[in-house]
C-alpha cells in the first residue's frame, strides 16, 4: 500500500528545509468512527486511547464543547470532520498528552456566522503530527486557534494549520506559544489562504517560541496566501532568547535568572491552559503536569 | 557603621561612550536623597548602573552596598541585598500575572515562601491604599496599563518588596496630579513603615513636597555639579540649572 | 471607493526597441558534449576549465527539475539558443563600439551614467562582453574590473578564478546552475585589494537581443579585507515571441571586515526565464548588503544568498518586486548564519497587478554554533486588484536558543482611507493611489543610487500617475 504524505505544506518551498511534508509517513488505516452530538450547550468529553475518527454536523444556532484528550500507550490516529452550522458557536479542544505517538487529521467546516474555537495543546509524547484544516466557508465565519506547546527530551511536533478563508468577512487568528527543552524538535506550519471572492476576511497569526534546550531545532513557517484585494493579513514570529529589558526587569525584582526563565516558560502554556475554560479537564491536565 | 550605598569615583560606558565620569555618592540609613539635572545629565543611567543593568559597563570605581562590593553582581542578587529600582518605562510582561510575578518576586527577595493567604491580604490592602483596582492583581503584568497605572504598579512593587534603597527614576513623569498625589502617598508609606532610603530622580519637584530632603545632588554632564541640603532643591526650582552647567564650562 | 482603480502596468515601450542581429554564427540550439566542446574551443578555455564545463552538463542532465515555484514547462532549455556571439570583440573605447549596440546602450544611458558617476562600466551584449572601462585613479588602485574570460588566461588572476570559480555556487546547487556551469559565457571578475575602499559604484549592464537568447554570465568578486564595493547590476531584454532564458551566477567573497553592496535592477522582458542564482560568503565581521528590484521577467526564481560564516559577519537584503500582466516572480532570499553574533536584516516589498503574481519566499537559517546571532525579517506586500496574487512562505530553521529571530509580515490593499484623505487635499483618485504605491516602494528605492533610483521612476514612477499620464 502506498505511503500517505503527513503535513504536506500548501505551498511547498526549498526542498533542502524539509518542511513541505512531514518527516513521516503512514498507511491508511479504516478508524472506528464515532458520532458526537452537539446538543446545546453542553461539553462532551472523548478519551481518546485507540484510534478514533470523529464525526459531527453541528446544527444551526447551537453552542458546544467537544474536548479530545489524547492519553494513549501506543501510537493512535485521531481524525475527525467536523460542520459547524451557522450562527453556530462551537469549542474544540484537542490535548495530546500521552505518552505516545500521534497522527491527527481534523477537518473544520463553518458556514455563515459560524464560531470555531480551537485550543490544541501538545505536551510530549515521542512524535505528534497534527493537521487541521478550517474553511472559513460561510459569510462572516470565525476562527480563533490557541495552540501550546510544551516540548523536552526528544519530544518531535509538526504541526500544520491551514485557515482557508473562503467566504466574504470572514476572520482567523492564530496564536501559538511554546516551550522547546533539550533536543526537542518542532515544525510550525501556519497558512492564511485568502481565497479568491474572500473580501473583508481579515487573518493574523502569531507564533512565539521560547527556546531552552541547547540542541533545539526549531521550524517556524507562517505562510500567508492571497487571491483577493480586500483583505488584511499579517503574521509574525518570535523566536529565541529573552529581551534583555525584559530579563533585567525580572532581575532587578529579585527574580534570578533561572526562576524568571521558569516563569516565563509556565505562563507560556499557562495562557493556553487558561483558554479550555473546562474545570475538570484543566485540573485533569495540572495533576497530570505537576 | 557602613554606610547603605557607597559609590566611589564610578565611570560608566555603553557602547563607546562614557556617560559618567568618577561619580562619588554616599546614601546612609533612612535617608531621602535626590539627585537631580537636566535631561541627558545622566541621572538614569546611575540609576540604571546601581541596579546592575548589563546595557551598561564599569570601567571604573566601585559600588558598595552595606560595605559589600556589588559593582559585578547581576541584578537579581542586587535586589535580594535591598535595592529596588522603579523604572521610567516598566516592561510589559505577557502571560504572567501581576500577582504570580509578586509572589515570586517576594519569595525571592525574602527567601521565605508566603502564605498564598497571607500574600493576598497584603496584596489587597497594599493596592487599595495605591487606589488602584483590585482587577489588576490577576492582570497581566504592565500590559495595557496606561501610563499612570504601570507607575503605580512600580509602587505597588516597592512596597510589598521593601527594600532598603529604593531608587525612583521618574516616578512623577507624565502624571496628573491625582496620581502624583497617590504616588506620594505611597513613597511616604514606603519611608514611614521600612525606614528604607530614597534616592528620588527627577528633574521637577512636584514628587518632592511631601518628603523630607536629607540631601540633594545635582548632576550635569555626567559628572556631580554640587552636593547639597535640602535648601539646593529650592534654588534648582528657582534658578533652574543654569549656575551648574555655567560651572562645568 | 468602491470602483477600483486601475494602476497602468510599466510601460514597457522604452526597453522594447531593437535593432536587426547581425550574428555571425548562432550555434545550434540544444546542449551537446560537442557544443560544449566548441564553446570552449572557442574561448580558449584552460584546460581546467573545459572539464569543468563538461561535468557540469553530465550533472545537468542527472539533475531533477524544481518541483516547487511557478511553472517552466514552457521552457524548452534545448531549444534556446546557448550560445551568440558577436563578431565584435571586446572594446575599450566607447567610440569603437559597434554602432547598433553602442545606440542600444546609449539609448539605456549607459556610457551617460559612466561619464557622471560610475567608476567603471561593464556591458554585455548577449553573451560577450562588448564594452569596459575603468577609471584611471581606480586601477591604480589595484582595483581589478575586467571580463571573467581573458582573466582567466592572466598570470596574476588565473589562479584565483579557478580556486573560486562555482565554489560557491557548485554545479549541483541545482539544474539551473548546473546548466550555467556548462555554458556560461561573459562576465565580470572584480578583485578589491586590502584596505581599498571604492567610493564610487562599478556597474555592469546586461542585455540580451537574440531570439530565443540564453544569457548565461558569471560573475565573481572577490574582496579582500576591509575593503569596501559597491556593484550595481543592470539587467534589460527587449521583446520577443521566443522565451529567453536568463541563467547567470554571481559568486562574492567578502573577506574579513570587508564590505560588499550589490545592487540589481532587473527588467528583463516579459517573456524571460530568469533563473538566477547570486550567493555571497561573508567571513569575519565582513558585511554584504544586496538591494534588488525585480520588474521585468515572465517567470523569476531569485533568492540571493548570504553564508555568514565569521563571527561578527552580516548581511542586509532589500528588495521590491512589482508583478504585472503575466507575470509571475518569486523572489526572497536565503541567510545561513554559520557563526557566532551574526546578524541579518531583511526588508521586502511586493506588489500584484493586472493578475500578476508574486511569491515572498525566504529561509532564515541558524545553526547550532550561530550563538549570539540575531535576524528580523520585515515583508508587506500590495495587491492592487482581485485577479492578482501574492503569496508570502518563509521558513526560519533555529537550532542554538541563543539566538533571537523576528518577523513580520503583511499583505493588505491600499487603504480607503488614505485615499480620502489625499483625495480630500485636492489630490485625484488615480494620483492618490499611485502616491500611496510610490510611497509604498520608497524605502527600497532609496537604498538605490541615484541613476537606478531614475531608472525605478522610469519603471514604476511615471506609471503611476496612471491614465492621468
Amino acid at each position: 500500500m502506498e505511503n500517505i504524505k503527513l503535513n504536506t505544506l500548501p505551498v511547498p518551498t526549498f526542498r533542502w528545509l524539509g518542511v513541505n511534508f512531514a518527516d513521516k509517513a503512514v498507511q491508511h488505516i479504516d478508524a472506528p468512527s464515532a458520532e458526537i452530538d452537539f446538543s446545546d450547550g453542553e461539553t462532551v468529553r472523548i478519551d481518546v486511547r485507540d484510534s478514533t475518527h470523529i464525526n459531527a454536523d453541528v446544527p444551526d444556532n447551537s453552542t458546544g464543547t467537544l474536548i479530545l484528550y489524547c492519553d494513549a500507550d501506543s501510537e493512535i490516529r485521531l481524525s475527525g470532520s467536523i460542520n459547524v452550522g451557522a450562527y453556530s458557536d462551537v469549542k474544540i479542544v484537542q490535548i495530546f498528552n500521552g505518552a505516545a505517538s500521534t497522527v491527527g487529521g481534523l477537518r473544520i467546516k463553518a458556514a455563515d456566522g459560524a464560531s470555531v474555537r480551537l485550543v490544541q495543546l501538545f505536551i510530549g509524547g515521542g512524535q505528534n503530527i497534527s493537521e487541521t484544516d478550517v474553511t472559513l466557508s460561510g459569510y462572516k465565519s470565525k476562527l480563533v486557534t490557541d495552540i501550546g506547546y510544551l516540548l523536552s527530551d526528544n519530544d518531535k511536533l509538526d504541526i500544520n494549520l491551514i485557515a482557508r478563508h473562503a467566504g466574504k468577512k470572514t476572520q482567523s487568528e492564530i496564536n501559538v506559544k511554546g516551550v522547546m527543552n533539550d533536543e526537542s524538535e518542532k515544525t510550525f506550519k501556519g497558512t492564511i489562504d485568502f481565497l479568491c471572492g474572500s473580501s473583508g476576511a481579515k487573518g493574523a497569526e502569531k507564533e512565539d517560541v521560547m527556546l531552552l534546550g541547547d540542541k533545539v531545532q526549531n521550524k517556524t513557517v507562517p505562510l500567508i496566501l492571497c487571491a483577493e484585494e480586500d483583505v488584511e493579513g499579517e503574521h509574525g514570529a518570535s523566536v529565541g532568547r529573552i529581551d534583555d529589558e525584559l530579563m533585567f526587569y525580572m532581575l532587578s525584582r529579585g527574580l534570578d535568572e533561572q526562576t524568571a526563565i521558569d516563569l516565563l516558560a509556565r505562563s507560556k502554556i499557562s495562557s493556553v491552559i487558561s483558554k479550555i475554560d473546562d474545570e475538570q479537564t484543566v485540573k485533569r491536565l495540572d495533576s497530570e503536569l505537576l | 557603621m557602613a554606610s547603605l550605598l557607597k559609590v566611589e569615583d564610578l565611570n560608566v560606558t555603553v557602547g563607546q561612550t562614557e556617560l559618567l565620569h568618577g561619580i562619588d555618592l554616599l546614601i546612609d540609613q533612612n535617608e531621602t536623597h535626590v539627585l537631580m539635572g537636566p535631561n541627558g545629565a545622566g541621572k538614569s543611567t546611575l540609576g540604571s548602573a546601581i541596579m546592575g543593568s548589563p546595557e551598561y559597563t564599569v570601567t571604573n570605581g566601585r559600588i558598595l552596598f552595606n560595605g559589600d562590593d556589588i559593582t559585578h553582581q547581576t541584578a537579581d542578587k542586587r535586589a535580594k541585598k535591598g535595592i529596588f529600582l522603579s523604572f521610567q518605562t516598566p516592561v510589559e510582561i505577557p502571560g504572567i500575572t501581576m500577582t504570580e510575578f509578586l509572589r515570586n518576586a517576594c519569595e525571592q527577595v525574602s527567601g521565605k515562601r508566603m502564605k498564598l493567604w497571607d500574600f493576598r491580604k497584603k496584596l489587597k490592602a497594599t493596592m487599595q491604599l495605591l487606589e488602584m483596582d483590585e482587577e489588576y492583581a490577576e492582570r497581566e503584568l504592565n500590559v495595557g496599563f496606561s501610563g499612570g497605572e504601570k507607575k503605580k504598579a512600580e509602587i505597588l512593587q516597592l512596597l510589598m518588596l521593601s527594600p532598603r534603597l529604593a531608587i525612583l527614576d521618574e516616578t512623577d513623569s507624565g502624571l496628573d496630579v491625582d496620581a502624583v498625589r497617590t504616588v506620594s502617598k505611597g513613597i511616604e508609606e514606603f519611608r514611614r513603615t521600612t525606614g528604607g532610603s530614597l534616592l528620588v530622580i527627577t528633574h521637577n519637584v512636584k514628587i518632592l513636597d511631601s518628603l523630607s530632603v536629607d540631601k540633594t545632588h545635582i548632576l550635569v554632564s555626567g559628572s556631580i555639579a554640587e552636593n547639597g541640603g535640602s535648601e539646593l532643591v529650592a534654588d534648582v526650582l528657582q534658578n533652574g540649572f543654569e549656575r551648574f552647567i555655567n560651572k562645568e564650562s | 471607493m468602491a470602483e477600483k482603480i486601475k494602476v497602468d502596468d510599466i510601460d514597457r515601450s522604452m526597453y522594447d526597441f531593437r535593432y536587426e542581429d547581425n550574428v555571425e554564427d548562432h550555434l545550434t540550439t540544444g546542449i551537446s558534449p560537442e557544443m560544449i566542446e566548441e564553446i570552449s574551443k572557442e574561448k580558449n578555455d584552460p584546460d581546467w576549465m573545459r572539464e569543468l564545463r563538461l561535468k557540469c552538463l553530465d550533472i545537468y542532465n542527472k539533475t531533477r527539475m524544481v518541483n516547487w515555484g511557478p511553472s517552466i514547462k514552457e521552457l524548452s532549455v534545448d531549444e534556446i539558443v546557448t550560445y551568440i556571439r558577436q563578431k565584435n570583440r571586446m572594446k575599450e573605447n566607447w567610440d569603437e563600439v559597434p554602432e547598433n549596440i553602442k545606440e542600444t546602450f546609449e539609448r539605456l544611458g549607459i556610457p551617460q551614467a559612466e561619464r557622471e558617476s560610475l567608476a567603471g562600466v561593464g556591458a554585455q551584449y548577449d553573451s560577450e562582453l562588448v564594452y569596459h572601462n575603468v577609471r584611471k585613479e581606480v586601477a591604480e588602485s589595484g582595483v581589478v574590473y575586467t571580463d571573467l574570460e581573458s582573466a582567466m588566461h592572466d598570470e596574476r588572476y588565473k589562479d584565483m578564478i579557478k580556486s573560486h570559480f562555482m565554489k560557491l555556487v557548485p554545479p549541483t546547487d541545482h539544474k539551473f546552475a548546473a546548466l550555467h556551469g556548462a555554458v556560461w559565457s561573459g562576465g565580470s571578475f572584480v578583485y578589491v585589494p586590502k584596505g581599498v575602499k571604492l567610493d564610487i559604484p562599478l556597474q555592469s549592464y546586461f542585455r540580451l537581443n537574440a531570439k530565443g537568447a540564453g544569457q548565461f554570465e558569471h560573475t565573481l568578486i572577490i574582496l579582500e579585507e576591509d575593503s569596501y564595493l559597491h556593484f550595481i547590476e543592470g539587467c534589460s531584454a527587449p521583446k520577443y515571441y521566443k522565451a529567453g532564458l536568463h541563467a547567470g551566477c554571481v559568486e562574492l567573497y567578502v573577506a574579513k571586515g570587508a564590505k560588499l553592496r550589490y545592487s540589481t535592477i532587473e527588467n528583463w522582458s516579459k517573456n524571460m526565464y530568469n533563473l538566477n542564482t547570486k550567493r555571497a560568503l561573508v567571513e569575519e565581521n565582513g558585511s554584504v548588503e544586496w538591494v534588488s528590484g525585480s520588474f521585468g521577467s515572465h517567470v523569476s526564481y531569485l533568492y540571493p544568498m548570504s553564508i555568514l560564516n565569521g563571527r561578527g559577519a552580516s548581511a542586509e537584503f532589500t528588495g521590491i518586486t512589482f508583478a504585472g500582466e503575466g507575470q509571475e516572480l518569486d523572489t526572497g532570499t536565503k541567510i545561513i548564519h554559520n557563526a557566532p553574533d551574526t546578524s541579518s536584516y531583511v526588508n521586502t516589498k511586493s506588489i500584484s497587478k493586472s493578475g500578476g503574481a508574486s511569491t515572498f519566499r525566504s529561509a532564515i537559517v541558524v545553526k547550532e554554533n550561530a550563538v549570539g546571532s540575531r535576524s528580523s525579517v520585515n515583508c508587506e506586500s500590495l495587491m492592487l486588484d482581485s485577479i492578482s496574487r501574492s503569496d508570502t512562505v518563509p521558513v526560519m530553521d533555529i537550532r542554538t536558543k541563543h539566538a533571537d529571530v523576528g518577523h513580520e509580515a503583511r499583505i493588505g490593499r491600499i487603504s480607503s482611507d488614505a485615499v480620502f484623505y489625499l483625495m480630500s487635499r485636492g489630490l485625484s483618485e488615480e494620483e492618490a493611489k499611485a502616491m500611496i504605491v510610490r510611497g509604498f516602494a520608497d524605502n527600497v528605492s532609496k537604498e538605490l543610487p541615484l541613476e537606478y533610483a531614475v531608472e525605478m521612476n522610469n519603471l514604476i514612477g511615471l506609471e503611476m500617475n496612471g491614465s492621468a499620464g
